[in-house]
């Protein structure tokens, strides 16, 4: 069992390729939501020929925020599909700030819509805004589907309140993740009263076809994506624990076997979000980046020890079943631009940056990686970085706290010292927060374009 | 990598998404005709135009009546009943849900039901277990249809016009939606003896037929068509009206004295039924748009 990966000829492989550098498909996957909203509206539109009375203008307010808030909740499920394109292209972070943003407007929409209906109601049956709960409780008796739709509500609403930033930092990250899934059950029971008692999809057989569409494809691309695709990768390369390794104090790294673990498709820098079948780990997964390139028979994540799941991986026996998702993440040479390359890591967040310091391409002095750490002997990985570092001829430099605890200066004016054509770099970025933040000040202030800082972030 | 700042972020899509809708809705006129519902109501009046009336007025001694469309969730339902010596002697559904399963629902309720109906006299009659959305709209369009039999005996009294008004009437049910005629006509005979059976005769080619836009109720959705002559509002009917349970039992009792009302107010001016406000209200409104429609 060799304890070190840097060498292998797939890797070396990846060195050789051309650098072809892919433009995000986000801006075009944005029109595409802003024009769907705007159909939306336009069916409202075309299926109101005037609005009458303070009533009328409350109940299409109603409307509109219903229509808004049916279109987006399947947005906002879709973003959760680990579609590919979104995933790999767009990159899991982004994707799920989006999420984050888009479901909590979705929920402001609904409860607004919700609110505004039952006033509507309540005015064009002659009663006030105080009868608006006797209203609410009315229409969920009387109307069709309306049951479904309150209880569907109620969970959004719930799962609204478990995702605000106080409430889920003191739950535990499976709980919150559990009670995240009924938004499936919520979608469904909400989707029937759109159809049933929605004016523009009663009225319009099109926009009713259109709605099917719309829910059917969420639905398809969530089963294919989130259950067939896992299932058919983990029966294909059935993976197990190979060992794990204790590389420093505090970080672990598990070695992962399998068949034919090249054909995942997996590229340095991306992560898959890892299910280990052992006693209390098994209902939790977890995405830990590749901290190397992967082999056909092995893949190797690096994980520092901060919560109750990383802290387990290290009583993993070896033979223990893994159940990987992935690979996900947009954090690879494909985002690079032609030129030299500078990477930046932060403590763990070495594992992406070794994998892609060993197969970024690039000649001799291209590429230069920045390894930020407490001590030196917190520098995981060092070993391997610095064998690589001598066969690709690439540049490798640390920075760790003076022994009275001083921070190391990392700032524009060092940054340009020890680099001096940082300007032409195109920057690779892992690591905490505030660390990632204070690096990207100094690399803007160090004159590097933000479209070349690369960086993903899971803060949301 | 951007500072995010989630306060101002929420605070702008908050403003942005309140002033987009406030926009739209002052952009929708609050009365008067838009260029898309003018264009609408000219699709409607040729579509009208090309129906025959159809309906009750000369069930008095004989004849056929169409009942008004009900939407049930797999189509619509229509019932058409032969009257004799005021009688329901025959019923049968011009329009019942259609396609897949609903063809075979349709195949073994709709002869049971036809049955019943003439045996009861009435709409109370029991729904085909299997069919109860069919068996629901069919009782709705019977009702209407008994509603109609009934105005027509009580409205034209024996004039002239019965046996004519009769032949026009079971001429073209089959398959138009339409709910013209019946008890409209029947109360501008009454209100103009003289020329009741020439208007009724050219009703069609010179009158108007307007359909108001769907107004969502609490209930279900009401819309409401007119049929304009000479500027005024010779006839009111609801094409769609809240229906199951109590609802229908509502809808029974309260359109047929809106309809009148309308004719009589020749606005959208009326009151509401009590205990049938939600009704009232969305037929109001949609009575409303039709005027605007005519009016434009």
């Amino acid at each position: 069992m060799t304890t070190t990966l840097a060498g292998g000829r797939a890797a070396r492989r990846q060195t050789m390729r051309r650098i072809r550098p892919r433009r995000s498909p986000a801006v075009p996957l944005l029109l595409a939501v802003w024009a769907g909203a705007a159909g939306v509206l336009w069916l409202w539109w075309m299926n109101t020929p005037s609005v009458a009375g303070t009533g009328g203008r409350i109940l299409n307010a109603g409307r509109i925020t219903g229509l808004l808030a049916g279109y987006l909740i399947a947005l906002v499920v879709l973003q959760m599909a680990r579609v590919p394109a979104l995933e790999r292209r767009v990159g899991s972070d982004r994707v799920a700030r989006w999420h984050a943003m888009s479901g909590r407007y979705t929920i402001c929409l609904v409860l607004a819509h919700v609110f505004l209906t039952m006033w509507g109601y309540a005015l064009q049956a002659g009663k006030s805004l105080g009868d608006v709960v006797q209203q609410t409780v009315d229409s969920v008796e009387q109307l069709p589907d309306m049951g479904k739709a309150a209880v569907g509500t109620g969970l959004l609403v719930v799962i609204g309140l478990v995702s605000i930033g106080p409430v889920r930092r003191r739950m535990p990250y499976d709980t919150w993740y559990h009670v995240h899934l009924f938004t499936y059950a919520a979608v469904f029971l909400t989707f029937w009263h759109q159809i049933s008692t929605g004016n523009d999809f009663a009225v319009e057989p099109a926009a009713r076809t259109f709605w099917y569409g719309l829910y059917g494809a969420v639905t398809a691309l969530v089963l294919w994506y989130r259950v067939i695709t896992p299932i058919r990768l983990n029966l294909r390369h059935r993976m197990r624990v190979e060992a794990v390794i204790e590389e420093t104090p505090g970080i672990v790294s598990v070695l992962i076997g399998g068949r034919r673990l090249h054909r995942m498709g997996a590229e340095a820098g991306q992560f898959f979000r890892w299910r280990f079948l052992a006693p209390g780990m098994r209902f939790s997964s977890h995405p830990y980046s590749l901290s190397a390139a992967p082999r056909p028979d092995l893949l190797r994540i690096t994980v520092k020890a901060i919560g109750d799941h990383s802290a387990g991986l290290r009583e993993l026996t070896p033979g223990t079943r893994v159940w990987a998702e992935g690979p996900y993440g947009a954090l690879t040479a494909s985002r690079r631009s032609r030129g030299k390359v500078l990477l930046v890591a932060g403590g763990v967040g070495i594992t992406p940056m070794r994998a892609l310091f060993e197969t970024l391409p690039g000649a001799a002095g291209d590429i230069t990686l920045l390894y930020r750490a407490n001590s030196t002997q917190d520098l995981a990985l060092w070993d391997e970085l610095a064998r690589i570092a001598d066969e690709r001829g690439a540049r490798l430099m640390y920075a760790v706290n003076s022994p009275d605890g001083e921070r190391p200066d990392i700032s524009a004016e060092s940054l340009q010292r020890k680099i001096p054509d940082i300007d032409h770099h195109d920057v690779f970025m892992c690591g905490p927060a505030g660390f990632a933040q204070s690096v990207y000040d100094a690399l803007r202030g160090a004159g590097v374009p933000a479209r070349r800082i690369h960086h993903e972030s899971f803060e949301m | 990598m951007r500072k995010s700042h989630p306060i101002r972020r929420a605070v702008l899509a908050g403003a942005a998404t309140v002033s987009g809708i406030v926009l739209l809705l002052s952009l929708k006129p609050s009365s008067g005709p838009a260029a898309a519902s003018a264009a609408g109501a000219a699709a409607q009046q040729t579509a009208a135009g090309q129906e025959s009336p159809q309906g009750g007025a000369q069930a008095a001694g004989g004849g056929t009546v169409t009942g008004t469309v009900a939407e049930t969730q797999y189509g619509p339902v229509q019932v058409r009943l032969t009257v004799k010596d005021g009688k329901v002697v025959k019923a049968d559904a011009v329009q019942a849900p259609k396609g897949g399963l609903s063809d075979q629902k349709t195949a073994t309720a709709v002869p049971k039901l036809d049955q019943e109906a003439v045996a009861a006299q009435s709409a109370r009659i029991d729904a085909v277990s299997g069919a109860t959305y069919t068996s629901t709209g069919y009782k709705q369009s019977l009702q209407s249809a008994l509603d109609r039999m009934k105005a027509g005996a009580a409205g034209s009294s024996g004039s002239a016009s019965s046996g004519a008004k009769g032949t026009a009437g079971s001429g073209g049910s089959a398959g138009s939606r339409g709910s013209a005629g019946g008890k409209g006509s029947g109360v501008s005979s009454g209100s103009s003896a003289g020329s009741s059976s020439s208007g009724s005769a050219s009703g069609a080619a010179t009158a108007r037929t307007v359909t108001g836009r769907t107004v969502q109720t609490q209930y279900g959705p009401v819309q409401v068509r007119i049929t304009v002559k000479g500027g005024k509002i010779v006839e009111a009917d609801a094409v769609q009206a809240p229906k199951g349970g109590l609802s229908s039992q509502k809808t029974a009792m309260a359109v047929p004295r809106l309809n009148k009302e309308a004719v009589a107010a020749g606005s959208a001016h009326i009151d509401a039924v009590s205990g049938a406000t939600y009704t009232s209200g969305g037929y109001r409104q949609s009575l409303q748009s039709a005027l605007d429609q005519a009016g434009g």
